[in-house]
């Protein structure tokens, strides 16, 4: 799992922007472009670009205002997952889980994690998500 | 680091419209057109609480036609769905214009289609619309132009 977190030479792309909902709408279609070259189908896609920008959004709310909004996507074949991650408004930051947005969340991916990660020397505490999703209605 | 600067409203999302009106007797039709999520569901917000105003003093039925609708996000379908709410609160339903994936998909992945009636053009909905409530007295009814 851990060299999935890298570039590793894969399709993978990383969009780095001010933590403003303002810019979701460039995050969103990124997401969207790469799930319609990566062969989703259309119900697929369309869950992916919510999906996306149901996680920005979500970080957005809890990111440091001069915070960058990282998204990385790892384009694998029959699924793409998305990390996305911000500096926290406060050290003890929590994303909270219990709104009607991260039901959504939940029903659009197939998986989805919050992570925390506190604050180090040099390096202030951030929160991600990181969420999976496949191409298609595909039996696994 | 750079100094802390207070980001502009960046306009690269695209701008939510939305759109009043009385097509026919017995209906308020509100049009919305654009991309709905957290920046923009106040919008659709103000255009759903002015067609639900207008609709409960004129004693219509409502329509939301989100034809020209091209994302919808969670915020927006907290707004619709408080809406419907609203509706279901004077015995009615909310009707929505539906078509493309863009609308239909969230709505149904949600399970949130359930609480409207969900049409695919504007014509169809305001003839059901109509069907709510009597036309006021010495208003014709509109003869069969719309509907099917």
């Amino acid at each position: 799992m851990s060299d999935a977190e890298t570039l590793d030479g894969m399709s993978t792309v990383e969009v780095r922007t001010s933590a403003t909902a303002a810019l979701i709408p460039t995050i969103r279609a990124v997401a969207s472009d790469l799930a319609a070259r990566a062969d989703f189908d259309l119900d697929a896609i369309s869950d992916l670009r919510m999906a996306v920008d149901e996680a920005c959004a979500t970080l957005v709310d809890a990111a440091e205002p001069t915070s960058v909004l990282q998204c990385r996507f790892l384009v694998r074949p029959e699924r793409i997952r998305v990390h996305a991650e911000v500096e926290a408004a406060k050290a003890d930051t929590v994303l909270s889980t219990d709104t009607f947005g991260w039901r959504v969340l939940q029903t659009l991916a197939d998986e989805v994690e919050v992570l925390h990660e506190a604050a180090t020397e040099g390096r202030r505490a951030t929160v991600g998500i990181r969420l999976d999703k496949s191409a298609g209605d595909v039996p696994r | 680091m750079s100094e802390a600067v207070t980001p502009e409203p960046f306009g690269v999302g695209l701008p939510l419209d939305t759109q009043v009106s009385r097509p026919r007797a017995g209906s308020v039709l509100l049009e919305v057109d654009g991309e709905i999520d957290t920046l923009t569901a106040a919008r659709l917000q103000a255009g759903l609480d002015e067609a639900l105003d207008a609709a409960r003093s004129e004693g219509s039925g409502v329509v939301v036609d989100l034809s020209g609708v091209t994302f919808l996000a969670s915020s927006g379908l907290a707004v619709l769905i408080g809406g419907a709410r609203r509706v279901a609160g004077f015995g009615a339903r909310l009707r929505l214009v539906a078509a493309s994936r863009a609308v239909t998909r969230p709505l149904q992945v949600t399970g949130a289609d359930a609480l409207f009636d969900t049409f695919d053009d504007v014509a169809s909905a305001l003839a059901a619309a109509a069907l709510d409530v009597a036309p006021p007295p010495g208003v014709a009814p509109p003869s069969g132009e719309v509907g099917r």
